[in-house]
């Protein structure tokens, strides 16, 4: 017992330390356990259990060598273990340096990793400390959190393992959640690549999305890396090996309700995939049968040559696989079943595609000089991309990506005030799907459907009859029987009805339009002109809920827009709009802006707002999604229903309180006292914020207002230990508070203010006590990383631990926030700020 | 000449003298291939006792004015004598359309041509069902017919080289114009039956394929569309207008903008050179005085194909609107623009010694993107400005006709009048006596629909001349009002100076009053045009609540209205004399003075007021804010008569009115491309050279 126990401890020390590195060191081992082990590894296992698998082992060996008491063996297998380690670690250098050796273990190492190896249990030699981590890993405590930051803070190669290995037995989302943070480490920590990488690895072949999200990261991070050597070059090359598609799903060799008894369940899926290709490559002529069929006239059906790319083709974002269009497809679509791609096309190719064609829009208008120039040729370069759609392809935001977008209402996207980068906000129109890889994307559906449907119909039915004889009787012209504008007129005036219900009718003039029909009744009517004079001055001065559209600020008049009504509007006008399935999405893509910091503000926002809503503090912030593709270029989720401040007081020119007047009501109306309170709780929160995190840069441009009365931070370029202008500390209050805010909540003595300041302080004291989930999550994107914000170096860290004030008791903490929001109320330097801004880009 | 024949063919062939018939004779200074087809026009059988010979055949070059001298000198019964010769030629070239030898193949595309332009030259005048026996013989045609266009098909689909495929348009575009009424076109039939128009479709749709053969493509496609169009069920016509492909229809609007882009490009490069200087304008004018633009004129003939091709797809394909405003992303500078006029359909304007003014004129273009709409415009603005001349004048009308066409789609207008669409258009004008001529550098992006309506003002302003257009002001005023009605419809406020269509409309009632007798006495139907201009009044007055921008407009246009109220007074006079005449305008002049009613009353309520309030306030004259304040003050005691079916038009409809019209046009766009694809053969050694590197 105790010598099988010890060799089960030993194998599984083995693979552990094994699991990243190179598996031909097994191969030798005389070992005829390991081979076993190695055989029986495959098959019981399914691919859906590695997760509960891997926790039910790893309690059981935690019970066996507690029992057996780990100190027993300790001492040799350590030995044993080190040398062995150092011997693996070699040759993973070595086989980091070159790629083909890299690429030759990877397969082999695939082999073993498809499942998740085998967790190892704590350390062994020292054991106080670490049976007390154990136990706070085995609590109920220990979340992704906690994991992170023992991750980045262990330097134990057991503890890091142990860690990598209880990563599958997270729930997917909250590991995605830090995935800036492991691949951070995975990038800078060569130590933490090893043991994360299996689990990476393993989430790669899983997830298409994870596969992106991850070399999205990769690129992003790994770019400060300058000079690449063995200890941090993995993060690259585990992108590279990301984006050059060899991390596939395995094909199982149980899995024969798939269709690809070609496919040899082989080492080396890159040789075999020239010759799968082929055999489907045959099958292309049903594929195009089937294809002439489907109700659009093709004009490249035949040519199924690899356009993807191209945005000139058409085909664009198309992977080039077969497997929907072909035979088993439409079976499978007709029956609703999936079809699973394995023609062998890329998986990630469209979808980079598409991203990157965003980012190139991006640059192009970065080159024009002025925002005419970029809003035209922003519409231009969409209507292009258009072409290409629909699709599989998505916005990748996590949370929603389970849709195709079908097209870009290109008329609709708008140019964002910038001087020099040209951000630009776009409205995607998508059907949501249940599998985004294997629902079938719909066909294309012209501009105007009205038309469309109704041309076809006639036409066909006639060219049918005319078809076979080159003399029909029937002519297309012929006479009385086909009246053009007969037949015409009809489908006008639903396009008329469409576009009168499409814009806003403006019942005033409702009455010429009447007396119109009235008059075919050929009786003489007789109208004012002063009636209609007066129509036209009603008509203007009736209170406007829009900004006007200003050529020089197309942004403002686009998102006071209310949502809804956007959406309602271009949905009217979609040929797509008609599907129950139908949904609008929006996305400013940024180009030439490192989104990084925005990603970590967006994860502290996130913990923050977790935080406040368990602790029960009415604090409101909006956190919203980050994507950066690269270290100059990204997305960014838009806040709908929102416009800035500075759009607010130039367009409606009135004070803060004054425009919520305007759009809430009287003071004292209800509309208008949620819509304070949604400030004052959206204001505290953002204090807060400003002051834990630093954010400067606090312009009017920069802080938007929602329809409910919340105001939205954004742009978060400066924070931490850095600000604009040269760090010179031009905003040195705590956060922005003007008295204009002030005014909108009641005034300095009103018990609103009062409100405002207790919320900061529940907010402060209850982000204290979850200090630690908020430090990590800092303080390991600062490792390797070039961001501005860090260049304080450690100081950065400790001032933003000082900024939580743990020395503080409640009463003095109060003291404190009494003293945060009476300077910054007095600042000058946000005032001076303010004008600043004015002068320099004009915002109010 | 001959030597590279030969050359050729020893090349592919060694040194076999295979074709041993007439070899030694004396005519050894003869091409070859000339022996050849002497002997068959001699009505002997070169062919028989040689199983080789087609092969070899096809590889000679084949010389393509001798066939068609040939044909010159034999008369009509004697070439039915040649049938059984002419028809194994035929048949023996369209078998070898199949060859895997392409020189093969592009031998015997244009001995077909040289047969067919041959044969068609005899006019038969029975529909050509001659033309047809002759060439291919009547039991055979269908089969023969239907194997040709297969493998023509074939061709233009398949891996071949660009400019096979080339040659292969061009050859059906002499089948096409092979009669100079393209109805009377009975080979066509066979065209009909076997369709091409799938692989015309998908070289446009294929990126690469559209730079070098679109031009050809669209050609090809307007001329079939063309063939019997009013009589019988034409396929390409159906296919065409239920095309849903929105990357063919894209194509498609790519090659007519290229096509219409080049020659504004060109004329923009024209008249900046001609304004160098001082000595230069005078000389171009003196010159322009006494020779006419010969190249200029050919230039706009080319452009009629390509503008009936736009007309064809507008009228035709609803869902070509889109492609119309589908914006045309402006190619970066590494890659040339995309000229799909092909030199030989236009060899006047080689582009190569106006390059550098070509990439000035890229460069200021490659910034804007364009689309199909905004570059039709700035063509427009150029054809409209010269209509004297009778092809420039039915151009102009095409353009009128067409922008008639997109101003009656309601599509096409929520495009144009949406906020969200801007752009520049570079409208030209006339240089007149009383205003420079000037080319507004820095017009604001706006929506399209303002550049259509200052093109249509800047007309009305630039027609009032001797030999007054009156048609293609109906179609200018026709626009207006298809404008104006959407704009009531749908409730757009767009913001337009109003104010200049209204002086422009006065302007030209002030003309027709001047020019009354002379006007009468060419077009009776001044009072039609006048009725029309009125009418337009009436929707800004009866229905401006609901499209005008603002009050402001509302109450200027009253001022107009007031300010000229002589014009108007005169007008209602003019119509009234007529009216109690007999003439033939009795009834034209009684509906005018019925649709003044709004005017007189508004005239005849106002004027005394300004009057009394100028007296009381003891004032000669007023300015316009003091009237405008009169104005405002006594909206309240007048009536309007609301008229009939302002907003109601007569639809365009091309049968029957503008038959005529559209078959003389037709006509000349005929002769225009058979006179472009004579000399087919002359890039012949280019041909083979890219076969060849195959």
């Amino acid at each position: 017992m105790a010598s099988s126990s010890s060799h089960n401890a030993a194998h599984f020390e083995r693979s552990l330390s094994a699991s990243a590195v190179d598996h031909t060191i097994y191969r030798q081992s005389p070992d005829p356990k390991w081979k076993d082990q190695n055989g029986n590894e495959q098959e019981p296992m399914e691919e859906e259990t590695p997760v509960s698998g891997v926790h039910k082992v790893n309690g059981l060996l935690e019970n066996v060598k507690e029992v057996n008491c780990s100190l027993r063996n300790g001492h040799a297998e350590n030995g044993e273990n080190l040398s062995e380690k150092i011997a693996a670690l070699k040759v993973e250098s070595n086989g980091l340096s070159t790629v083909s050796e890299e690429e030759k273990k990877e397969k082999v190492k695939d082999e073993v990793l498809g499942k998740p190896p085998l967790p190892r249990n704590k350390q062994n030699s020292t054991s106080g400390k670490q049976s007390w981590l154990l136990r706070l890993f085995e609590s109920k405590m220990f979340d992704m959190s906690i994991a992170i930051s023992y991750l980045f803070n262990s330097k134990e190669p057991g503890v890091q393992t142990y860690l990598g290995n209880r990563l599958f037995s997270f729930p997917e989302e909250e590991v995605d959640f830090y995935l800036p943070q492991l691949l951070n480490m995975y990038i800078h920590m060569h130590d933490v690549a090893e043991a994360i990488h299996p689990y990476i690895v393993y989430r790669c072949r899983h997830s298409v999305e994870f596969s992106l999200q991850t070399a999205w990261i990769l690129s992003a991070f790994s770019a400060d890396v300058l000079k690449p050597n063995w200890k941090n070059s993995q993060g690259i090359k585990l992108k590279n090996m990301i984006l050059n598609e060899e991390l596939r799903p395995k094909v199982d060799k149980k899995a024969g309700n798939l269709p690809s008894p070609t496919l040899p369940h082989a080492l080396h899926p890159l040789t075999v995939t020239t010759p799968v290709k082929k055999t489907h490559c045959r099958s292309k002529s049903d594929a195009t049968g089937i294809y002439s069929k489907m109700p659009h006239s093709q004009t490249t059906g035949n040519l199924q040559k690899s356009n993807t790319g191209d945005l000139s083709t058409g085909r664009a974002f198309d992977s080039g696989c077969i497997c929907v269009q072909s035979s088993e497809g439409i079976v499978n679509d007709l029956t609703g079943k999936e079809t699973v791609c394995h023609c062998g096309a890329p998986r990630l190719k469209p979808e980079l595609e598409f991203v990157n064609a965003l980012m190139n829009i991006g640059s192009r208008l970065q080159q024009l000089p002025t925002k005419e120039l970029r809003t035209s040729r922003l519409i231009a370069e969409l209507a292009m991309l258009n072409l290409n759609l629909p699709a599989r392809v998505w916005l990748p935001f996590g949370t929603n990506s389970h849709h195709h977008i079908v097209r870009i209402p290109h008329t609709q996207a708008i140019v964002l005030n910038s001087k020099e980068k040209a951000p630009y906000l776009l409205y995607v129109e998508v059907l949501e799907v249940e599998n985004v890889y294997s629902s079938h994307v719909p066909s294309k559906r012209l501009e105007n459907t009205l038309r469309f449907t109704k041309s076809e119909e006639d036409l066909t039915t006639c060219y049918v009859r005319s078809n076979g004889s080159p003399h029909p009787e029937f002519s297309l012209y012929g006479g009385s029987e086909f009246d053009d504008a007969e037949c015409w007129s009809q489908e006008d005036d639903e396009i008329l009805q469409f576009a009168v219900k499409t814009r806003s009718v403006d019942t005033l003039s409702q009455f010429s339009v009447d007396s119109t029909t009235s008059a075919d009744s050929k009786e003489p009517v007789y109208i004012a002109a002063g009636d209609i004079r007066k129509r036209l001055s009603e008509h203007f001065t009736a209170p406007k809920s829009k900004f006007e559209r200003d050529p020089e600020d197309p942004s403002a008049a686009a998102l006071k827009e209310p949502w809804e009504e956007k959406v309602k509007r271009i949905r009217d006008a979609s040929p797509y709009g008609q599907l129950p399935n139908w949904k609008l999405l929006s996305v400013i893509i940024k180009c030439g802006d490192d989104l990084r910091q925005e990603l970590l503000v967006y994860q502290v926002l996130k913990v923050l707002k977790n935080i406040w809503d368990q602790e029960h503090v009415p604090l409101w912030i909006e956190p919203y999604h980050i994507l950066a593709t690269s270290n100059n270029s990204g997305m960014i989720q838009p806040v709908d229903n929102t416009v800035s401040i500075h759009q607010i007081k130039k367009h409606s020119k009135k004070s803060l309180k004054e425009y919520f007047i305007q759009e809430f009501g009287e003071v004292n109306s209800e509309g208008f006292l949620t819509a304070q309170k949604n400030f004052v709780q959206s204001c505290a929160g953002y204090c807060l914020v400003c002051y834990l995190m630093q954010v400067k840069d606090r312009h009017n441009g920069n802080i938007l207002l929602d329809s409910d009365g919340h105001i939205i931070h954004i742009d978060f370029g400066f924070i931490l230990s850095t600000s604009p202008g040269k760090n010179l500390g031009f905003e040195n209050s705590p956060f922005k508070l003007t008295h204009e805010f002030a005014e909108v909540m009641g005034g300095l003595e009103s018990d609103m203010f009062e409100y405002f300041k207790i919320l900061i302080l529940q907010g402060l004291v209850a982000s204290r006590k979850h200090m630690d989930k908020i430090i990590p999550i800092v303080e390991i994107m600062q490792t390797g990383s070039g961001l501005p914000c860090f260049g304080n170096g450690m100081n950065t860290i400790r001032q933003l631990k000082e900024r939580f004030h743990l020395n503080l008791t409640e009463e003095q903490l109060q003291l404190y926030v009494d003293q945060l929001v009476e300077s910054s109320l007095n600042s000058l330097t946000t005032s001076l700020y303010d004008k600043f801004q004015y002068f320099t880009n004009g915002i109010l | 000449m001959s030597q590279e024949a030969t050359t050729d063919l020893k090349r592919t062939h060694g040194h076999a003298a295979l074709l041993r018939k007439g070899s030694s004779n004396k005519m050894a200074l003869k091409e070859k291939i000339v022996q050849i087809y002497e002997a068959f026009f001699q009505g002997e059988d070169p062919s028989s006792g040689n199983p080789n010979f087609w092969d070899e055949f096809f590889l000679l070059k084949p010389n393509i004015p001798y066939i068609e001298s040939e044909f010159d000198k034999v008369s009509g019964e004697g070439l039915m004598m040649l049938k059984e010769n002419l028809n194994a030629l035929f048949y023996r070239a369209v078998e070898s359309l199949k060859e895997d030898n392409t020189i093969r193949v592009v031998n015997a595309i244009y001995t077909m041509a040289a047969l067919v332009r041959g044969v068609c030259r005899k006019n038969f005048g029975d529909f050509g069902f001659d033309v047809i026996n002759i060439l291919i013989g009547f039991d055979a045609a269908e089969t023969v017919m239907q194997e040709l266009v297969e493998n023509l098909n074939q061709i233009l689909n398949g891996e071949y080289p660009t400019a096979l495929k080339q040659q292969v348009l061009r050859f059906i575009m002499v089948l096409a114009t092979a009669a100079d009424n393209i109805s009377l076109n009975t080979l066509l039939e066979y065209l009909m039956i076997n369709s091409v128009f799938e692989s015309l479709i998908q070289i446009l749709g294929d990126v690469n394929l559209r730079q070098m053969l679109g031009g050809d493509a669209v050609q090809v496609l307007t001329l079939l569309v063309q063939y019997r169009k009013y009589e019988s069920a034409n396929p390409y016509i159906v296919k065409l207008s239920i095309l849903d492909d929105e990357l063919a229809l894209t194509g498609y609007a790519q090659v007519v903008l290229g096509a219409l882009s080049d020659f504004n490009r060109e004329y923009h490069c024209h008249s900046t050179e001609a304004q160098a200087g001082w000595f230069s304008a005078f000389a171009s004018m003196v010159g322009n005085m006494f020779v006419p633009d010969e190249k200029h004129i050919s230039a706009v003939r080319a452009n009629d194909l390509v503008l009936l091709a736009l007309y064809e797809a507008i009228h035709l394909n609803r869902n070509f609107i889109t492609a119309l405003t589908h914006t045309h992303t402006p190619s970066t500078p590494t890659t040339p623009p995309s000229s799909p006029t092909v030199p030989v359909s236009n060899p006047l304007n080689d582009p190569a010694p106006e390059l550098h003014k070509i990439d000035k004129a890229l460069l200021e273009q490659s910034s804007h993107p364009t689309n199909l709409l905004v570059t039709f415009l700035e063509y427009s603005s150029i054809m409209m400005q010269d209509t004297k001349d009778e092809t420039k004048h039915s151009n102009a009308k095409l353009c009128l006709v067409i922008l008639t066409c997109i101003a009656e789609d309601q599509y096409a207008n929520s495009l144009m009048h949406d906020v969200n669409i801007n752009f520049r258009v570079t409208l030209h004008r006339m240089p007149m006596r009383h205003r420079k001529m000037k080319v507004e550098k820095d017009t604001p992006s706006r929506p399209l629909v303002c550049a259509l309506l200052d093109l249509m003002v800047e007309f009305t302003m630039s027609h009032m001349m001797k030999s007054f257009p009156l048609e293609l002001y109906n179609r200018c005023l026709g626009i207006i009002q298809r404008v104006l009605c959407y704009q009531k419809k749908c409730r757009v406020r767009l913001q337009y100076p109003w104010k200049e269509l209204w002086t422009a409309l006065i302007n030209l009632l002030k003309y027709l009053l001047s020019n009354e007798s002379n006007l009468l006495k060419k077009h009776n139907n001044i009072f039609h045009l006048s009725s029309k201009v009125v009418n337009i009044f009436n929707l800004f007055i009866t229905y401006g609540d609901t499209f005008l921008p603002n009050p402001n407009s509302y109450d200027e246009l009253y001022y107009e209205i007031i300010r000229m109220h002589q014009v108007f007074d005169n007008l209602y006079s003019m119509a009234l004399r007529y009216t109690t005449s007999d003439g033939e305008s009795k009834e034209s002049a009684a509906r005018l003075t019925n649709h003044l009613v709004n005017v007189k009353a508004i005239i005849n309520h106002f004027s005394p007021k300004v009057d009394s309030w100028a007296a009381a306030n003891q004032l000669s004259s007023l300015t316009e804010e003091q009237v405008l304040d009169v104005v405002r003050a006594n909206y309240d005691s007048l009536t309007l008569k609301l008229q009939d079916s302002l907003d109601q038009y007569e639809r365009y409809s091309e049968k029957p009115r503008e038959n005529a019209f559209f078959t003389n046009l037709v006509r000349a766009v005929v002769m225009d491309v058979r006179k472009s694809v004579s000399n087919l053969s002359q890039y012949h050694q280019h041909v083979l050279q890219s076969v060849s590197e195959m």
